[in-house]
């Protein structure tokens, strides 16, 4: 009897210390990436941050805050996340970024946090970073709430941020009070909607059906989209919001199918979006033009619905054929890995705005943050999106290099604005495949 | 000997508290700012802990509604803030969230067990959904800004919660309120035969614990900068509070409060040093804690827990 329960206690605790053992040698590989520097870097800018000028030193430290885990891991793992790792390897590979107060070339370091996808944690995280980790440089968390939540902390730390994922008309009217903070993505009426308008009026549509999520996102979409479809001529024959745990989009989809309507908008995110248009081909209901998004731009909606994506259109920021600094980053970011990590409308918004943070600091030739904050506030940068520069804190949309996309043949081509399209809107979009 | 030993046990409970105290009530003078920031984010899980505590565990009735009130006191923050001062928009946040529960409490408290956590679990949807349609179809917001505070004075004033929320939990343990808690936990119709109004009693403590959280909430706002419906009303607050309580131990009145601290404290260094196994490492802990500290992590302070795991048997 004794034995027995020995023994049961003795696997339980070998099985828990191999678990434990396992979970240890599992984080090894992040260890001295994360930790490392939070050792290693306390030391010099301890000493340091009461003068003016720092020694030495022998990297910079960028930290972030990123959802690991919870409900933004999918979007920060396949926008921002994919694009700092690819940017860090190759300026570290090129042995870093010119320093001229160092006389050399400084690598770059990360500190990445897990901010569970909670706000309340990422602005901990991010004081975190600033106040104890000390780090140089700070890169955004993912989300546009989680931008307006450490918008105001960079701004109250005098720490640069150029965001990443997120962007809407209410942030442009925070900007002249936030001079630390620069924003890289497009957005509705920056510059997707106007464009959108235009080429289906253009093309011929007079009525649109709007659905959107009722969230943020959903909200701002839709306002932008009663502005710019009225202006060019299109009526607005049905507004619906969607509640964002909706499953079941027939009766949306009916009650769009029964006013007829030329355009058809979602206003959503892949979880809308995804189970819609396989609602649209059930119901047999093809509007001239659909458009969708977040989520028609990425490659998993292609390889989710294969040849039923022709026509449709969604919100795009570039193709590899316009350009062949577009081009290789294409290839760099995308040969050899699947479709489905394709995302044609942040990546080069993101990569553009590390590569001004890095030409910044070279032009800077420290690591100051005013003076790099002047240099982004008013210069202009060669960038993978052609000459590039920010406008009040937002990228100027002359630099945008595409606002709609839209699948033909089984390539997201831009379509609009007309002077970078890479092809001409298919409208009306072609009939949902039989079978 | 006896009698000696007796007095200082007496005596060492209160100097313990007191020493607490005031090393916690000067950590500004003397910790790094982010020390600051940290204790206060462990103080927030301690309130929610500790005052879903003051009711559940006398009497068993397991609240999932925490976050409705954390909710409440996040919102009274985002609309009052820059209206009102702080102290004043914390103490409307406590009112507001005791008259929700008091409400719900009156409602609901005739379901028992599984059906009063599915009710409060649902509260929590339930604003969150109302919220949310409210802000879009009436104020056309969907986020907010909140006024933001120095961290200092978000910690003191943490720190003041919980002090009152400790007194106040103590002194209820110790009144007849606490006595007829206790009694309705052991056996709701046998409380009644002997004279407790136990509706009363329920829904007046049940209401008084949502006054913490709903202060705590729009304390904590301040920090946050920015909240929308699904920030302010997120349900796994509610579910922390029961983990971490039971991760401490219901059983003693420090259980709670050491639970609260350790599994924030590591929480806090997983998702710094560790992100990538956060999940993975919280989980193990967890596991691992309830299969050898059943009574919580309390059960390690006592003498007989140590001799069990070495293969003693306790005499019983």
């Amino acid at each position: 009897m004794k034995a027995k329960r020995l023994t049961r206690r003795e696997f339980l605790g070998v099985t828990a210390a191999t678990g434990a053992g396992l979970a240890l040698a599992g984080c090894k590989p992040s260890v001295p990436a994360t930790e490392a520097p939070a050792a290693t870097q306390a030391a010099p800018t301890k000493a340091a941050a009461p003068t003016a000028a720092p020694p030495t030193k022998d990297k910079i430290v960028v930290g972030m805050s990123r959802p690991l885990t919870g409900a933004l891991v999918a979007i920060g793992d396949s926008a921002f996340g994919p694009i700092s790792k690819a940017f860090v390897e190759e300026v570290n590979a090129a042995g870093g970024i010119e320093v001229a107060e160092y006389g050399k070339k400084l690598p770059i370091e990360t500190i990445i946090y897990d901010d569970t996808s909670d706000v309340g944690t990422m602005t901990r995280l991010t004081e975190k970073l600033i106040l104890e980790d000390k780090v140089d440089f700070l890169w955004p968390a993912c989300g546009t709430s989680f931008i307006y939540a450490q918008a105001p902390l960079a701004e109250k730390y005098g720490y640069l941020l150029i965001t990443a994922e997120g962007g809407a008309s209410t942030i442009r009217e925070m900007l002249p009070s936030m001079p630390h903070v620069f924003v890289t993505l497009s957005f509705s009426d920056w510059y997707q909607l106007p464009v959108f308008a235009e080429l289906v009026a253009k093309a011929g549509a007079k009525t649109a059906f709007v659905t959107y999520i009722a969230d943020l996102h959903g909200i701002e979409y839709s306002g932008s989209a009663g502005i710019e479809f009225p202006k060019n001529g299109i009526d607005i024959v049905g507004l619906r919001s969607l509640p964002p745990d909706m499953t079941d989009f027939s009766e949306v989809i009916r009650a769009a199918q029964a006013t007829n309507p030329d355009v058809f908008c979602l206003f959503g995110y892949p979880g809308q979006i995804m189970p819609t248009v396989g609602t649209c081909m059930g119901l047999g209901f093809n509007p001239k033009a659909w458009l969708g998004g977040p989520g028609v731009n990425f490659g998993f909606f292609h390889t989710a619905f294969g040849p039923a994506v022709e026509g449709i259109m969604g919100f795009d920021g570039y193709s590899p054929k316009q350009s062949p600094a577009l081009k290789e980053l294409a290839d760099k970011l995308y040969t050899g890995k699947p479709e489905d990590i394709q995302d044609w409308w942040g990546h080069p918004f993101y990569w553009a705005g590390l590569q001004i943070w890095k030409q910044a600091i070279e032009k800077a030739g420290s690591l100051d943050q005013e003076a790099i904050r002047n240099i982004v506030a008013t210069e202009h940068f060669e960038t993978v999106l052609g000459d590039t520069w920010f406008d009040k804190g937002l990228l100027a949309k002359e630099c945008h290099m595409a606002e709609i996309g839209q699948w033909q043949n089984g390539v997201f081509e831009v379509v609009g604005p007309v002077e970078h399209a890479t092809a001409e809107v298919v409208y009306p979009k072609p009939d949902w495949p039989t079978g | 000997m006896q009698t000696g030993k007796a007095s200082w046990l007496r005596l060492r409970t209160p100097v313990l508290w007191l020493a607490l105290l005031a090393a916690m009530g000067t950590l500004s003078l003397y910790a790094s700012p982010y020390t600051v920031i940290m204790v206060t984010n462990i103080l927030m899980y301690v309130i929610l802990t500790v005052s879903w505590v003051l009711f559940s565990a006398p009497t068993g009735y397991i609240s999932l509604a925490t976050a409705a009130f954390f909710g409440v006191g996040i919102y009274t923050s985002a609309t009052l803030g820059g209206q009102l001062p702080l102290p004043l928009i914390i103490l409307t946040a406590g009112v507001a969230s005791f008259v929700l529960a008091a409400l719900v409490g009156a409602l609901t408290l005739r379901l028992k067990g599984v059906y009063f956590a599915f009710f409060t679990f649902g509260l929590v949807e339930l604003i969150k959904h109302l919220l949310l349609w409210y802000e879009v179809s009436v104020t056309g917001v969907r986020g907010r800004f909140v006024v933001s505070a120095d961290n200092v004075t978000i910690y003191y004033i943490i720190l003041g919660i919980l002090v009152i929320l400790l007194l106040t939990s103590y002194l209820i343990r110790r009144s007849r309120v606490g006595l007829a808690l206790q009694a309705i936990g052991e056996g709701e119709d046998a409380a009644a035969h002997t004279g407790i109004n136990v509706s009363a009693v329920k829904t007046f403590v049940f209401a008084l614990s949502a006054v913490f959280a709903g202060a705590a909430g729009a304390a904590m706002a301040t920090r946050w900068g920015y909240v929308d419906p699904y920030i302010a009303f997120d349900y796994l607050f509610s579910f922390t509070a029961v983990a971490m309580a039971v991760f401490g131990g219901l059983g003693r009145f420090e259980g709670p409060i050491l639970g609260a601290v350790v599994f924030a404290f590591l929480r806090e260094l997983l998702i710094t040093r560790f992100p990538y196994v956060y999940m993975l490492v919280m989980g193990s802990v967890l596991v691992v804690t309830i299969l050898y500290l059943p009574q919580g992590l309390v059960q390690l302070a006592q003498k007989s827990t140590w001799r069990r795991l070495r293969g003693h048997r306790e005499p019983a």
